[in-house]
């Protein structure tokens, strides 16, 4: 469980990457998708802006966390990039070079960019021996047959299931979910990609082992200067990983920020709401809850999405969407409050008198 | 724990295997509690540990294989003029029938699947309400059921949709708002908020603190999120492989675990403030309940274990006058081996250290 320190002296470099190094660029993702309209059979479809003008970028040996509920978009967001779904807009680039997103994905493209999911039962073929499993992405990322046998080998050592062949074997059953889901792993990282997005990697796993799948990742990350994304509804497990944080809110990012600044100073009310929301026995004295309607549902789609559960939202925030404002060290949010006071203090520090207003 | 008591429900030895003979797996062994009147239990474990089984167990509604093979569990029903005690194991049918929903009440984790995809919520109270008390009047069913509906932050017109229509934690709220409709002397909730956000768990929780200082009744809540339970509960039982490894107040159990496995689940979650460092949680895997390991079931991931964690497994026994239990051979005194100083009391630490 050693962490690599990043300012390591000499400059960690793998196949020719460099570390902290952009892999892979999303710009102004855009996702709609098309769903039934209210009203009948014959009622104008409605549609649904799953992710909105999302940009993120992933570096060599760093882990993006994206935080976010249910129904906010970021599983899509992760299928975006994995190029599962198609974007409606917006652009890709994998280290620098652009992605044609009308063309298919390629095999090339799944070789840099694999995709580990939730639930290791659902994604690993029960009939069949994880030997299998973990071979099949091998034969078809070319591999040589005869190099195809000791690669398992090597990644399910990888990730901590030794020895192999004890593993090999079996079938999924047989394995706990905290095993099945490093096997899960083992079979994202075979292929050698260079970057891992991981969807809720350890949601359906048992508490105990959870910890210990986490520090298998950001271990891979460090020792193969992977560019990790991790998606997860448990903040507290993205300020354990994450060397960036981003929330999302009905498709969009409202917060982001380097290391934990995101989760111990949140700016944005819906981030506020998020943390404050975190079972935390350490502070049950001064919990205060800010009151949100709870029969609110339904996005804002004009102005801020957050507006209708804001505690804080005025006329302004339910009539225009407000910009991304950065404070500090890449610490931005997506909030009129932040807006505003971010040009106050502006104003305030522009030297001699300025005529305001 | 105190023998002045008043209790609701009473447990003890009690056993549920699932299949018969020699393919028998015990999912809960020997559980034995008692919990007072209006007092929240909270049952925390990892999945495998029989904390859901030890729900439907008690309840009556475990299924086949599952088979409640030994045990008392008593249910103590009315009030003083018209108490007494019912025997749940040897209740009948009809006499199930008449004490569910009335004097115990379950939450299920999936109120999807609880609730009836066809029918109209309003219906689901409706024959809640109307089998219960058969004299009640339509309307004044209907009057119950908007009342009910407030009490949990829903809105009326709930009462005309369908359970698709309604968000997860709308739905959820609508089951506790069914579980508290006859006002039960019991609630059981089973990972009532896994499924859902931490907006959402946090309203609800809020929500069942206020209903229970109102109504008054009693709560096992159970779930893996141990910081949870610590907002929630008076008690903390915590399960491993059936057993109940370590039974505590609330926030005595999460300010000095003093069972190894308390210990490294509470090091299993990482925390929302401070210092970030590498933590650890507990190595190696739930274990598996057909094949257990001999002696004390955590033994293979526990870093005290000693020979005797090995060969025998340790009763759950009262330790510090009686304030809590604990089953652990560190805590044994015939075992001589020194407490760990993070499993040990801390005043208790000191004063070793001064004497």
């Amino acid at each position: 469980m050693n962490q690599i320190p990043a300012n390591d002296a000499v400059v960690a470099t793998t196949n020719g990457i460099t570390r902290g190094e952009v892999i892979l660029e999303a710009t102004d993702l855009v996702r709609r998708f098309t769903a039934k309209g209210e009203g009948g059979l014959f009622a104008p479809k409605k549609t649904l802006v799953a992710v909105d003008r999302v940009s993120l970028a992933l570096r060599a040996g760093e882990v993006v966390a994206i935080v976010g509920e249910s129904g906010s978009g970021k599983s899509v967001l992760s299928r975006l990039l994995a190029r599962i779904i198609t974007p409606s807009a917006g652009t890709l680039a994998l280290r620098g070079t652009p992605i044609d997103l009308r063309s298919r994905r390629t095999t090339a493209y799944a070789n840099e960019v694999q995709l580990v999911l939730q639930d290791p039962f659902a994604s690993i073929n029960p009939v069949r021996r994880v030997g299998r499993s973990l071979e099949r992405p091998l034969r078809i990322h070319g591999t040589p047959k005869d190099q195809v046998q000791a690669r398992a080998y090597e990644v399910l050592e990888s990730v901590s299931l030794t020895p192999p062949q004890q593993y090999l074997d079996r079938f999924p059953h047989e394995l706990s979910g905290g095993q099945l889901q490093r096997v899960n792993i083992a079979r994202g990282l075979s292929v050698r990609p260079k970057v891992l997005l991981a969807d809720e990697p350890i949601s359906m796993l048992d508490v105990s082992v959870r910890l210990g799948v986490l520090n298998l990742l950001r271990e891979l990350c460090d020792a193969h200067l992977l560019a990790m994304m991790y998606i997860t509804h448990d903040i507290a497990s993205a300020r354990y990983i994450a060397d960036e944080t981003a929330v999302m809110y009905a498709g969009q990012v409202v917060e982001r920020g380097r290391g934990t600044v995101v989760i111990d100073a949140p700016v944005h009310p819906y981030t506020q709401l998020l943390v404050s929301s975190v079972p935390d026995p350490d502070q049950l004295t001064h919990q205060e809850h800010r009151a949100t309607t709870a029969n609110a549902v339904g996005f804002n789609l004009e102005g801020c999405r957050f507006s209708p559960r804001c505690p804080h939202a005025t006329e302004l925030c339910h009539t225009s969407e407000p910009p991304m404002v950065e404070l500090e060290d890449g610490h931005s949010a997506k909030c009129w409050l932040v807006a505003d006071a971010a040009q106050r203090t502006a104003v305030s520090m522009r030297p001699g008198p300025s005529s305001e207003g | 724990m105190t023998t002045s008591s008043n209790p609701v429900l009473e447990v003890s030895h009690f056993n549920v295997d699932y299949g018969v003979g020699a393919a028998a797996v015990r999912a809960v062994d020997n559980v034995t509690f008692t919990l007072e009147r209006a007092h929240v239990l909270g049952v925390a474990g990892e999945s495998g540990s029989g904390k859901s089984t030890l729900a439907y167990g008690l309840t009556r509604l475990l299924r086949a294989p599952g088979i409640i093979t030994g045990g008392d569990v008593h249910l103590h029903l009315g009030t003083d003029a018209d108490a007494r005690r019912m025997d749940l194991l040897a209740a009948s049918e009809a006499e199930l029938r008449a004490i569910r929903w009335k004097h115990i009440s379950v939450v299920m984790q999936s109120a999807l699947n609880a609730l009836n995809p066809v029918r109209k919520i309003g219906k689901e109270f409706d024959e809640v309400l109307k089998t219960h008390n058969r004299s009640m009047s339509k309307s004044a069913r209907k009057d119950r059921a908007r009342e009910l509906l407030g009490l949990v932050n829903l809105t009326p017109d709930r009462l005309e949709r369908y359970p698709h229509e309604l968000s997860g934690g709308q739905r959820q709220r609508v089951m506790i708002a069914m579980a508290l409709a006859l006002q039960p002397e019991l609630v059981i909730m089973d990972e009532p908020t896994t499924a859902l956000d931490v907006v959402t768990q946090r309203e609800i929780v809020a929500e069942l603190q206020k209903l229970r200082q109102e109504l008054g009744f009693a709560l096992i809540f159970i779930t893996h999120d141990l910081s949870l339970l610590v907002e929630l509960a008076d008690e903390i039982m915590v399960m491993y492989a059936g057993r109940i490894v370590e039974r505590a107040p609330a926030l005595e159990l999460y300010r000095g675990p003093r069972h190894p496995y308390t210990l490294g689940l509470m090091g299993s979650f990482p925390p929302l403030h401070g210092e970030r460092k590498v933590m650890t949680g507990i190595p190696g895997s739930p274990p598996n309940l057909k094949d257990l390991p001999g002696g004390c079931a955590f033994h293979p991931r526990c870093p005290y274990a000693m020979e005797r964690c090995t060969l025998e497994d340790p009763m759950l026994s009262p330790i510090e006058d009686g304030q809590r239990t604990v089953a652990c051979w560190l805590h044994d005194p015939s075992v001589s081996a020194a407490v760990p100083v993070e499993l040990r009391r801390k005043d208790a630490a000191l004063a070793g250290e001064a004497g």
